[in-house]
């Protein structure tokens, strides 16, 4: 019942690559989120902190984490949110395979733990397959391999903010009030607000007006002396 | 307790339960709706009066159980207790359900129309279809009550 009151209040997000800005800013967000009770708040720095790559701290090794990820799906029995950070956590162990073999490395990592979940061993077992054998599982592996391949990194990143678009969609059904459905706005809400920063053409204009206005009466003293 | 008893006790619950359900369901409609509303009013600037409107539609409930109760009130009879019991108790459970998937029908309602308020009207065919199933126990519990006998 009390997340009826937050979902309410949360604008809706529209398309993924649409939004110039998030329709709410992370300080109202954030506000807003202070409706939560601290069990849901504390499960949800647990997911943020398993599924936002972004926000990973550096000294965290790969085991650490995956420890954490271990203990948040042995203490967490909710179906949608153990499918959430597990479909995250496999996307994310492809493409770290993915981006180990672009890196040149042409054997699996040996001696480390590198990955999480079922397709690690899939993975290791087909590292030189152009998508590890599981473009039947991951449609979406082959695009990624070739973007790749093309050192089209933009497209590989649109790609992978495609994917999971697509899969909290599929998560969403059915979740409209409930913490579930909090959860899986605001791992939507990251993804456009991590999108518009990405975009490029916007940037440049910035940066441009930027330097335009650091450099001011400068311009007309260099033109001067060129004279 | 012996039989007779049971089967009175059976029949006082058929009298009383559509309007206890149908309450309880009503509550609980009306407070998802109507947190829905406060929710949305919090994102909005105008508009608040019919977003909590829209709130109380599934109190409509509690109005059908208290007719249904009042049709039903008899002197209970070991002949009678039954068919009140039935009516009765599964007319409340329908009024129970209806209200508290209206409640969530007009959540979504208020949810959805907050960001595009043109969308209202259309919005709130969802409610309006619970409430036709609603109408439907109602009326085929007067009907049914018509051959209890008094």
């Amino acid at each position: 019942m009390k997340y009826v009151v937050l979902m309410a209040s949360l604008p809706p997000l529209g398309s993924l690559f649409e939004a110039a800005t998030p329709p709410i800013s992370r300080l109202k967000l954030e506000h807003r989120l202070g409706l939560l009770e601290s069990p849901d708040r504390h499960t949800l720095e647990q997911i943020a902190n398993l599924i936002a790559w972004s926000s990973q701290p550096l000294e965290r090794s790969d085991a650490a984490f995956i420890q954490e990820a271990h203990g948040f799906l042995t203490s967490n029995r909710n179906p949608t949110l153990r499918s959430l950070v597990t479909q995250r956590l496999d996307m994310r162990t492809i493409v770290a395979a993915l981006r180990r073999r672009r890196h040149g490395e042409a054997q699996p990592p040996s001696g480390e733990i590198w990955g999480f979940g079922e397709w690690v061993g899939m993975i290791e077992r087909n590292w030189s397959a152009p998508a590890f054998q599981m473009e039947a599982i991951f449609p979406w592996l082959r695009q990624a391999h070739d973007l790749l391949e093309k050192d089209d990194l933009i497209g590989f990143e649109k790609l992978q903010f495609s994917v999971v678009w697509a899969m909290l969609n599929r998560l969403a059904a059915g979740h409209e009030f409930d913490f579930e459905a909090l959860i899986i706005y605001l791992a939507r809400w990251s993804l456009v607000s991590r999108w518009s920063c990405y975009k490029g053409e916007a940037a440049v204009a910035r940066f441009r007006e930027l330097v335009d206005a650091g450099l001011g009466n400068h311009k007309e003293l260099f033109s001067g002396a060129s004279q | 307790m012996n039989n007779d008893t049971s089967i009175l006790v059976l029949g006082w619950i058929g009298i009383y339960a559509p309007v206890a359900l149908a309450a309880i369901g009503a509550s609980i409609g009306c407070t998802t709706a109507g947190q829905a509303a406060i929710g949305a009013m919090m994102e909005v600037s105008s508009g608040y009066g019919r977003f909590v409107g829209l709130s109380a539609l599934p109190s409509s409930m509690s109005i059908y159980g208290i007719v249904v109760m009042f049709i039903l009130n008899r002197p209970v009879t070991p002949a009678n207790s039954g068919g009140l019991f039935g009516i009765g108790l599964l007319s409340g459970l329908a009024f129970l359900m209806a209200a508290i998937y209206q409640g969530l029908c007009c959540a979504s309602a208020i949810s959805g129309s907050k960001a595009k308020p043109e969308i209202f009207g259309l919005s709130l065919a969802p409610a309006a279809i619970v409430e036709g199933f609603a109408v439907f126990a109602f009326v085929f519990a007067l009907v049914a009550a018509g051959g209890i006998p008094k």
